[in-house]
């Protein structure tokens, strides 16, 4: 527990005087420096601290359990059960990302938290996204108008799971690809779609709130078993579909042919 | 004797026993902590089968409860008038009297029998040796009873109390003065009538006398400590105390004969802290020896505690003792020889005693701050033994550990440059980082204090600062509610990085005006 030097400094039955001494020093150059570059004469500092001795009353609330102890010894009531140890209380931390302002006491409570909610987060609508990967792929899907473009004309819709590699023409067949060969959920929560079938909103909301049930879902979704169906029939190599049968009419809603169209960019649309 | 008595709880009791009994206690604790707030905490001292013969024992432990059952009128009547009518019965009709006087509603009758009083003060000042002894018990039971009445019931008993404690029995002694310790804080009139009757000259006198019977001295202690928690202590009974010369005997007596137990010791250094913190005349106390027998015995249970010898109740000692220094430091005493074993003891006490007594580690680390507060010497310490990090370790810790924690670094950073340098080797500045995003308002405005004399020491601390990203939480705290932390993070942002670009300074001022405005200053 204790450093072995530290012991036997501990043990010594003569005083061990502290003889060498840090030599103190006042305001360093560093510091004038400091007032003088900035030169400004009117802020005054807020800073108060300085080392003081704190004296506490006997009723002091500062006391109350070694009081309380005492107590309880002269009343015979001190008791030694060996689960009586307690867990030290960590201090209780906040999040520190603007406006989420959820407690922990863990660490660990806030890793998982942070490495949750904080990261990964798309700066355009500030959805946050469990992967690096799934967050890219939202980017690129939602908000990169030269993926639509490129859309109508490949297979660009990459299937979520990692490894598999296929692209799907839409986002449907991505999603029914999703479902029929990696057995995943028909609502699964980072595959919705772009503009239909959407049941939330454009949620201004804090992070906080809106993604701890995205946590629990892809907990949900790892704990599934991977059911590799024998719908092999699903399987379409992307590369050599013929980009040609995929041709939509539809104008992306990100562009506007001049002034007069009906989209314009008045106001950022809301997602 | 004493003996640390742990409540009977045996081996094989069942889980529901278990249950039951954490739940009692639980319950105790928590009127206990009630009568606290109400500065109505009041103790006597629970001693039973421990002050009579040994032998005793054996047949008691299982036939406590039957012996007190309560008895109708008549029949505390008879065992009266048994004790009376004298013979050779007598001692051990008082012992069957005392052992039915361990029923609250025995004792009750009894003091409304008639001339029962008069009979057991009329034994305990007889020439019968053990029937004196018993009436004494009598009384102690007495003495332990919940209601006011029977405590005042017992006043006539009191100038025999007193004189006994100048006589020559220990044994006598000892029970007289427990029994005297349980009546004083019952009952103005009661304690006015022993004060009266010189209780304090005669405590003074015995401790002097008795100072090598630990028995007494332990018993002696108590009495004295319920003295001195009366709430009127200050106007009489302390510089009445202050006057007597018992106080240099109970400062000996703080030192443990650790071959006996520490009972002692222990009531000895309650009774120095009650002194001490009632502020009246601490540097006549620190003048007596006070300040430097705290830092010796201290030192010596550092030793104890660090090698693992097992002293049961020894944090009962360290408590006390740990309060005592703490306040003489602030009355003007100081630690002339800064001894580091000092230091090194109060942080395995801060160590040792976390998860079991926290506020234990907290009122060392209160000693810490301050000794360090006024010492160069003690700074110096902490750090050339390496005994930073430890301290560091407890700015995680909550009930208060934290924020005592930091003043102690503050300390040590106040003392200039090459404090500063040697604590951030000592890993102070990502420990700041992390300090600067807890909860707790106290302990984030304290990191920015002692941030800021870092910062202000040396341009390589602001280097390694900006690496560990703290200058990013120094912006997001000027988003904080607090108005202490805006205005000092902005402050250290605006006055040592000043290669922030200008836009980015006025974003943050900004954004802290907004906050400003919807909350109030």
């Amino acid at each position: 527990m204790l450093q072995p030097e530290l012991m036997e400094l501990l043990g010594s039955a003569t005083p061990m005087l502290i003889v060498e001494k840090i030599p103190v020093s006042e305001d360093g150059e560093f510091k004038s420096q400091l007032l003088q570059h900035k030169g400004e004469e009117t802020e005054n500092s807020p800073f108060e601290f300085s080392p003081q001795r704190l004296p506490f009353a006997a009723e002091d609330d500062f006391f109350e359990d070694g009081d309380i102890h005492r107590h309880m010894y002269l009343q015979n009531v001190v008791t030694s059960l060996a689960d009586d140890v307690q867990r030290p209380t960590i201090s209780e931390f906040r999040c520190h990302i603007a406006g989420c302002r959820q407690l922990f006491d863990t660490l660990e409570g806030y890793e998982h938290h942070y490495n949750s909610l904080h990261r990964n987060v798309c700066s355009n609508c500030k959805r946050s996204f469990p992967s690096n990967r799934l967050l890219e792929i939202h980017i690129l899907e939602w908000h990169d108008s030269l993926f639509q473009v490129l859309a109508e004309k490949q297979c660009m819709y990459e299937c979520l799971v990692e490894g598999c590699g296929l692209k799907l023409k839409t986002s449907k067949e991505r999603k029914d690809h999703l479902v029929k060969l990696h057995s995943y959920p028909p609502d699964f929560r980072f595959d919705r779609p772009k503009k239909t079938g959407r049941t939330r909103g454009r949620t201004q909301q804090q992070d906080g709130d809106m993604e701890v049930s995205a946590t629990t879902s892809v907990q949900h979704e790892s704990s599934e078993s991977m059911d590799f169906s024998q719908s092999a029939d699903c399987l379409r190599p992307a590369e050599h579909d013929s980009p040609k049968t995929c041709f939509s009419y539809k104008v992306p809603s990100s562009i506007c042919f001049g002034q007069g169209s009906v989209r314009g960019f008045r106001g950022r649309r809301k997602k | 004797m004493w003996r640390l008595k742990t409540l009977n709880h045996k081996a094989s009791a069942s889980a529901r026993d278990l249950e039951d009994f954490k739940r009692n206690r639980r319950e105790f604790e928590k009127a206990l902590r009630q009568a606290r707030k109400d500065r109505q905490l009041v103790s006597k001292r629970l001693l039973q089968n421990v002050l009579e013969d040994e032998e005793e024992d054996a047949d008691n432990e299982g036939s406590m409860e039957t012996d007190s059952t309560p008895l109708l009128p008549e029949q505390v009547r008879e065992m009266v008038r048994g004790v009376q009518s004298g013979g050779e019965e007598k001692a051990a009709r008082l012992s069957s009297l005392r052992k039915a006087l361990r029923n609250t509603e025995n004792q009750l009758t009894f003091i409304k029998t008639e001339n029962s009083m008069h009979m057991l003060v009329g034994q305990l000042s007889g020439h019968n040796a053990q029937c004196q002894l018993e009436a004494s018990l009598c009384l102690y039971e007495l003495s332990l009873s919940p209601h006011a009445v029977v405590c005042q019931a017992c006043g006539p008993a009191g100038p025999y109390l007193l004189t006994y404690l100048s006589g020559q029995s220990t044994k006598l002694k000892e029970i007289c003065l427990y029994t005297l310790g349980n009546m004083c804080p019952e009952n103005n009139t009661v304690r006015e009538k022993l004060l009266a009757q010189g209780i304090i000259s005669v405590l003074a006198n015995c401790l002097h006398n008795q100072r090598y019977n630990l028995a007494v001295v332990e018993a002696l202690g108590f009495a004295l400590s319920q003295l001195l928690q009366a709430k009127d202590a200050h106007e009489k009974i302390i510089p009445e105390v202050m006057a007597s010369g018992i106080v240099p005997c109970v400062i000996l007596a703080v030192s443990p004969e650790l071959a006996f137990g520490l009972g002692p010791a222990i009531e000895s250094a309650w009774c120095l802290h009650y002194l001490v913190s009632s502020n009246l005349d601490n540097l006549i106390l620190i003048g007596q020896g006070a300040l430097s027998q705290c830092c010796a015995v201290l030192i010596t249970l550092g030793g104890a505690v660090a090698q693992g010898t097992l002293l049961p109740g020894v944090e009962l000692l360290i408590w006390p003792l740990l309060r005592c220094l703490g306040n003489l430091l602030v009355s003007g005493g100081d630690v002339m020889a800064e001894d580091s074993r000092l230091l090194v003891a109060l942080c395995v006490f801060c160590q040792v005693y976390l998860h079991r007594y926290p506020s234990l580690s907290r009122e060392s680390l209160w000693v810490l701050n301050n000794l360090t507060a006024r010492s160069s010497g003690f700074c110096s310490g902490l750090l050339l033994l390496n005994l930073v990090p430890l301290v560091i370790h407890f700015l995680s810790f909550s009930k208060g550990m934290s924020s005592m924690a930091m003043r102690v670094l503050g300390n040590i950073a106040h003392h200039g440059s090459e404090y500063c340098l040697r604590l951030a080797e000592a890993g102070l500045l990502s420990a700041l980082c992390a300090s600067l995003k807890m909860a707790e308002p106290e302990l984030v405005t304290l990191s920015l204090e002692v941030l800021h004399i870092m910062l202000s020491c040396s341009p390589q601390m602001i280097i390694e600062f900006r690496k560990l990203n703290g200058v990013t939480l120094l912006e997001a705290i000027g988003y904080n509610s607090e108005r202490e932390q805006r205005v000092r993070a902005a402050y250290i942002l605006n006055h040592l990085f000043p290669s922030l670009s200008e836009v980015r300074i006025m974003d943050i001022f900004k954004a802290m005006y907004h906050y400003s405005s919807c909350f109030s200053f």
